[in-house]
């Protein structure tokens, strides 16, 4: 293999584990309201998309910038689920109805109310935040002048990258080590068990949908300085989370970043090596065959290697 | 759905009162556009030129007396959408003559239903070849066909660059893939060798991989075509990977609206793109137009809006000529236009396999110091070329 060939390909896996960590967090936010509500939340994009537009709002009239902007919009996205949680989707869980899955539904609906209440607001204007570093990059050859390669990590995606890497460690603390963590886990696993264990089933339900929805708000704040937005992009991103969360196994969380991570440097792969236009045909690759080879996702997998818990 | 289709049904319910008292005096033109939805963007800059053309001609009086009334379809940048909004125009409003929309596959689509039903069909902005070769007798386009969009960046390449290598990228779209064939006939006509053309996705958000593939096969020139975002990411991300080629090119779409300055910065620096029109040309009304358009909304308008804004005065000007007003005396006033307009001379013609094509110049601009100017060819320009480019590192 020659220096450019190692060159491509270790641009193309950098890339990949960067865009994966980012897919990872979007997936993430899916797979636990998946785990604890057992439904596909469909304007998961959505909420994204909202979460971008605040950071877009703060940015364009305060001068905040997108990272910042977190602190701002992933509480606003929380109290959003709850909102949507208990006024909208409750309800409708304790309504017997002719179709088996009327909560999903509900969501498409929630989402499309979103997305044309964005339209209303902001047009259908393409939207950017130009912030001043959003082409700088770290060079291996200004640091290593004989490098045989010279590869390059852009700054704002690494940024990103880490940020999400932050958000999903302390969501990690949060599931094992508190108790309002541990209560979740616990509906997640087994509603009747937790209960009779006296967990408040119906308020963990409420906190889980905001909690995914704040960590998908805080994913669309990395998504913007290195994107763009405008309000059709979330039904791109439901479909990632939701192949994400196929592939890591419904409401694995560990399952969420590796399956995100596989995506990610597959999709890398497949641009570099087959062609980018191929991408999304990947993409469903990915989700047919876990669907028929995994059909509990990476999940399963690691629990047979008693790898999980 | 839209705020827009709530404003339409309530015109509507209103209108089945009101038309009866304003048909007289006025001609109601329906223009199908992309309005929400990815071209959404193309498709505002051409309903506001479209707009400001209606205001002129209504202005000095209107067409044999009547005002023209615009009112806009969002067709959402979907074929199966504008079709159906077309087919309500002929069928059930009985409107002679159709102008508009924006996207390759919806101007397809559209074209197929108005040659279909025999009704006049006036492309403002659509470039896939394909439309007007296909031996139809109702439509008409005014802009020039994709092979011929690049004519001026291919002599600028001919001319000063001479390149040896050339990578294309283009969009999977209609006009992605047209404007990337056309290209690679002409890198043989100056001697160039493709070394890469690649396909990409519109919506994609990392171009790393693809460009890095790029970088590693050293082409002279590159060139993409595609619309604004794609267009923004690709130089945003080729300057992060530090592809010095010796030049970027576009091929008009993308590179040449205001959008694609504001969203790549520096990154947009020296980039040269293919364009149909600019603001700096001296055909009559040009600059009035563009001035017009920049005091009104901010920015000068891109090729898309001159276009359309030249479509109304070629309509109303068919309108006047034609022996009345049924779809086929508008169609034959049509084939007989001859007209000068802001945005280039008009003339249908019937030649290299197209028909009732309007033949007109290209031209190329480059990006200096966060704007456009016109480059080449050399006897349109308002500031002459960059070119060597200097390369990522040596800039600031």
């Amino acid at each position: 293999m020659s220096a450019i060939q190692l060159e491509v390909l270790l641009q193309t896996l950098i890339s990949g584990v960067l865009l994966g960590g980012l897919y990872a967090l979007i997936g993430i936010g899916m797979t636990i309201i998946m785990g604890v509500m057992k439904i596909i939340n469909l304007a998961h994009g959505e909420l994204m998309m909202v979460a971008m537009y605040i950071a877009y709002v703060l940015f364009s009239t305060f001068h905040i910038d997108p990272y910042l902007s977190i602190v701002v919009a992933a509480p606003a996205l929380f109290l959003l689920g709850v909102g949507l949680q208990k006024y909208l989707i409750n309800p409708v869980l304790k309504v017997d109805s002719i179709l088996p899955e009327n909560q999903v539904i509900l969501t498409v609906g929630i989402g499309m109310v979103l997305a044309n209440l964005a339209t209303i607001i902001f047009q259908s204007d393409y939207r950017q935040t130009p912030v001043s570093y959003s082409t700088k990059a770290w060079y291996l050859r200004d640091y290593w002048k004989d490098s045989p390669v010279d590869t390059s990590l852009s700054l704002p995606w690494t940024v990103s990258f880490a940020v999400a890497l932050l958000i999903t460690g302390g969501l990690w603390f949060f599931l094992t080590k508190t108790d309002m963590g541990k209560s979740i886990r616990a509906t997640a696993q087994d509603l009747d068990a937790a209960q009779l264990m006296g967990v408040n089933v119906e308020r963990m339900r409420v906190i889980t949908f905001g909690l995914g929805s704040s960590l998908v708000g805080a994913a669309g704040c990395l998504f913007i300085p290195i994107y763009y937005i405008y309000p059709d992009i979330g039904g791109q991103f439901t479909l990632i989370s939701f192949v994400i969360t196929i592939l890591g196994g419904l409401g694995s969380t560990v399952g969420a970043i590796i399956g995100g991570l596989i995506l990610g440097l597959f999709e890398s792969l497949t641009a570099t090596y087959i062609g980018m236009g191929w991408a999304p045909v990947g993409r469903f690759v990915i989700f047919v065959a876990a669907l028929i080879f995994i059909p509990g996702g990476v999940a399963s997998l690691l629990r047979s290697r008693k790898l999980g818990k | 759905m839209k705020q827009l289709s709530l404003i339409t049904i309530f015109l509507f319910l209103f209108g089945i009162f009101a038309l009866p008292a304003l048909a007289a005096d006025t001609f109601d033109l329906v223009i199908p556009l992309p309005l929400t939805g990815k071209p959404a963007k193309f498709g505002e800059i051409m309903k506001r030129s479209y707009e400001i053309a209606a205001e002129e001609i209504n202005a000095k009086g209107g067409v044999k007396g009547k005002k023209i009334a615009l009112s806009f379809e969002d067709s959402t940048g979907k074929p199966e959408t504008a079709r159906a909004i077309v087919e309500k125009l002929i069928d059930s409003k009985k409107q002679p003559i159709i102008v508009g929309e924006y996207t390759s596959a919806c101007a397809k689509a559209v074209a197929a239903v108005a040659e279909e039903r025999k009704t006049p069909y006036l492309i403002v902005a659509s470039a896939d070849d394909d439309i007007t070769q296909k031996h139809y007798k109702y439509v008409f386009r005014q802009n020039q066909v994709n092979a011929h969009y690049g004519d001026a960046v291919v002599s600028f390449l001919k001319e000063v660059v001479k390149p040896k290598t050339i990578a294309i990228l283009y969009e999977s779209s209609a006009f992605g893939t047209s404007g990337a064939d056309a290209m690679e006939k002409d890198a043989a006509s100056f001697g160039a060798k493709v070394v890469l053309k690649e396909k990409f996705e519109t919506g994609a958000i990392d171009f790393k991989p693809l460009l890095s593939k790029v970088k590693a096969a050293q082409p002279d020139v590159i060139y993409t075509v595609a619309y604004a975002n794609e267009a923004t990411l690709i130089m945003k991300q080729a300057k992060e990977l530090r592809i010095d080629a010796k030049l970027y090119a576009g091929g008009a779409a993308g590179f040449a609206i205001p959008e694609f300055i504001k969203g790549a910065q520096d990154a947009a620096e020296y980039v040269v793109s293919a364009t149909l029109w600019t603001p700096q040309l001296n055909y009559p009304g040009a600059r009035e137009f563009a001035e017009k358009y920049k005091a009104k909304y901010g920015d000068y308008p891109s090729y898309h809006g001159a276009s359309a804004y030249a479509a109304l005065f070629v309509t109303a000007d068919a309108l006047t000529r034609a022996k009345n007003w049924t779809p086929d005396a508008i169609r034959d006033a049509l084939k007989a236009t001859h007209l000068k307009t802001a945005y280039a001379p008009v003339k249908f013609e019937d030649k290299e396999g197209y028909q009732n094509q309007n033949f007109h110049e290209t031209f190329a601009i480059q990006v200096q110091k966060g704007e456009f100017e016109t480059i080449w060819p050399k006897s349109h320009a308002s500031k002459p070329y960059v070119y060597p480019v200097p390369s990522w590192k040596e800039r600031k």
